[in-house]
């Protein structure tokens, strides 16, 4: 420490090399944070990622049959996936895979096994009903248990039962799985409605009703 | 030569400083060097994947089984270029070393971690390259883990639905934090790029820095002297010279991993590609992660449903139990030195059983990650009829705590046992050996 500070009435070095040093983090933190907020591509709502719309034809998912449609025969108490299949811009037929998350999962019970919290009404007779196959925990495909009762999730084990509305039976989903409105046209089961619940990775209903708007608006 | 290097380089005063560094000589100590020769069988095998890879999950025409011109069997790239890999010269051998390197380097570098933790050697001046090595294990696992999805199968597929849906799990940001991190929604166009990245240029510079750092300071405050040096010259830096004794050891060492490793990739498949297929919407029975990070899917499958809403942000039960728990455990690591209160330097490795807290403390934390690594198996425990549905979580929930707390207490009675004994072996030694004081 020396006893006499210089006063200096121009810029000292130190003073310019420390204003230009700063200067530079700025600025190159800024065009950093500029090509970081590029990271997150623009989403661009296509047909194909479009949620099962009314009017969409169920067709299979399983690799071997995919694209066929599904006849009533086909359906048990084993668990069918089915993809919606619905129309392009141009007018051809679009499987909407897109999105992963639109996989469904397809069940026909004797009449009388479906009951409540399953709203009969957008089954088929009470008989064939369709859910979303997306585990509301994790989103994994949601699979048949090995042991017979119902649904279970591969991810970590996940229970639902098909029978009443997929209501979880067991695990860590937050809710069930959603019901899709389904109803039955000549031989194809075609698509009634919107999901009457918000599916996954849906967490506030708020979200799905303005999701669902833009695809309403994006078809008008 | 040396003469003239030394000239212009100074090789004496790198000599001098690096060169002569004294290695300890004790097996524990090779842990260390086996991770870092992992890191570098992984950085040669996977300069050698790259050359081959196509980072991409664009959709092409399989070139094996190109089914027809009207329906052609489109995989996307990444997968495509795995299965091209496999078909090329040693190409499936290549995979497997890789993937098997990278589980040994994580076992390695766990086992590493706990000599250190019992022996005391993260104790002051060395709690910087604890702290450092804590970033290192979650660094190379990070790079596991997107080293894992790279083959793009149906496996790798799940497994990134469930990172992607894990990460979107964090209040308020998480749909954000996915999309960027993961170039859109699941899954994006440009995923496998993205991820590509990070596995073969952002984690391995960090690790590699991380490594350069970590290696700095420990020649800079050199080994913890084994107990031996003790007895040998107290206060003294015992050891063999880096250059040239510890050279060839190490060469040793390096040629015989690499043979091992060699040899398990010979004969043990890993992840084999072609059974799972390309990515589809069929889920896989029994799907785990990595046996490293098994715990945190334990702690998914264990943890009840729950849902909280808080200020507009859910937090859910995924949120806490891939994210909240893993930070609480991996905080207590960190933590680590600084329950170590002494102010002096310490210099020599202890003996665990001369610090029964610690070490049962150590093992009742194993114990917590094997018994939530076991809670994993939960849909097999109750396949094979040992649990049933409705008591799995209640008796794995009780197991979490019980056993842990039986190890705790179980070590801290053995160790007092040994001592009890050691105690009364000296009485009877100074009872009737007199004559040596």
């Amino acid at each position: 420490m020396t006893r006499y500070k210089r006063k200096d009435p121009e810029i000292t070095r130190r003073k310019f090399i420390n204003a230009a040093m700063g200067g530079t983090v700025a600025v190159g933190g800024i065009s950093l944070l500029s090509t970081l907020g590029t990271a997150n591509p623009v989403f661009r709502l296509t047909r194909d990622k479009m949620p099962p719309l009314k009017g969409d034809v169920l067709v299979h998912a399983e690799e071997s049959k995919e694209g066929q449609i599904i006849k009533v025969s086909e359906l048990s108490d084993q668990l069918v996936r089915a993809w919606p299949m619905g129309k392009g811009e141009d007018g051809s037929n679009v499987i909407r895979k897109g999105d992963p998350n639109n996989i469904l999962a397809l069940f026909r019970f004797p009449k009388g096994q479906l009951v409540a919290p399953t709203n009969l009404e957008a089954t088929v007779d009470g008989e064939i009903v369709a859910y979303s196959d997306v585990c509301t925990h994790a989103g994994c495909s949601v699979a048949d248990s090995d042991q017979g009762d119902g649904m279970k999730c591969p991810c970590h084990s996940g229970q639902f039962d098909p029978k009443r509305g997929c209501i979880v039976t067991g695990g860590p989903p937050p809710r069930a799985l959603a019901q899709l409105p389904v109803q039955l046209d000549g031989e194809q089961l075609v698509v009634s409605d919107f999901f009457l619940a918000m599916p996954y990775p849906y967490i506030a209903e708020s979200e799905w009703e303005s999701f669902k708007k833009e695809v309403e608006e994006q078809l008008a | 030569m040396n003469q003239w290097l030394d000239e212009r380089l100074h090789i004496s005063r790198l000599n001098d400083k690096f060169l002569r560094k004294a290695f300890p000589v004790h097996h524990s100590f090779f842990l260390g060097e086996i991770t870092l020769f992992s890191l570098i069988i992984l950085i040669l095998t996977g300069i050698l994947l790259a050359l081959a890879y196509e980072p991409s999950n664009s959709l092409v025409t399989n070139s094996f089984d190109p089914g027809t011109s009207d329906k052609p069997n489109l995989i996307p790239a990444a997968y495509h270029s795995a299965l091209k890999i496999n078909a090329m010269p040693f190409g499936d051998m290549l995979r497997r070393i890789h993937h098997w390197t990278a589980n040994i380097m994580v076992a390695a570098a766990v086992i590493h971690m706990m000599r250190i933790y019992f022996t005391g050697a993260f104790k002051k001046p060395r709690e910087i390259n604890w702290w450092i090595g804590m970033l290192l294990l979650i660094f190379t696992a990070l790079t596991a883990v997107t080293g894992y999805v790279l083959p793009y199968d149906n496996y790798a597929y799940q497994t990134l639905k469930v990172i992607y849906g894990i990460a979107a799990s964090v209040p308020w940001v998480g749909e954000w934090v996915a999309q960027a991190a993961f170039a859109g929604k699941f899954p994006g166009a440009g995923v496998i790029p993205r991820i590509y990245g990070y596995h073969i240029m952002l984690l391995p510079g960090i690790l590699l820095a991380l490594t350069g750092a970590h290696m700095l300071l420990m020649i800079k405050q050199k080994h913890t002297q084994p107990q031996y040096a003790k007895r040998i010259a107290y206060k003294k830096i015992v050891g063999v010279p880096l250059s040239t004794q510890q050279t060839p050891i190490m060469l040793l060492l390096a040629i015989m991993f690499a043979a091992i490793i060699v040899l398990f990739s010979a004969f043990i498949p890993v992840h084999p590609i072609e059974h799972y297929g390309p990515p589809s919407t069929t889920p896989i029975n029994n799907i785990k992660p990595d046996w490293y990070l098994l715990w945190v899917f334990g702690a998914l499958a264990i943890i009840p449903s729950f849902e909280v809403h808080l200020f507009g942000g859910l937090i859910g039960a995924e949120f806490v139990g891939a994210i909240v728990v893993p930070t609480l455990f991996l905080l207590a690591m960190f933590a680590v030195p600084m329950l170590d209160r002494s102010k002096d330097n310490m210099y020599y490795a202890e003996n665990p059983t001369n610090h029964p807290v610690r070490l049962a403390a150590g093992v009742a934390f194993m114990a917590a990650m094997i018994v939530m690594s076991v809670a994993g198996y939960k849909p097999e425990l109750i396949s094979a009829g040992i649990l049933n549905t409705a008591n799995a979580n209640t008796i794995l929930w009780i197991l979490l705590f019980l056993i842990p707390a039986v190890c705790y207490f179980g070590v801290l009675g053995i160790v007092r046992g040994i001592r009890t004994l050691r105690e009364a072996d000296q009485r009877e030694r100074g009872a009737f050996s007199p004559a040596d004081d």
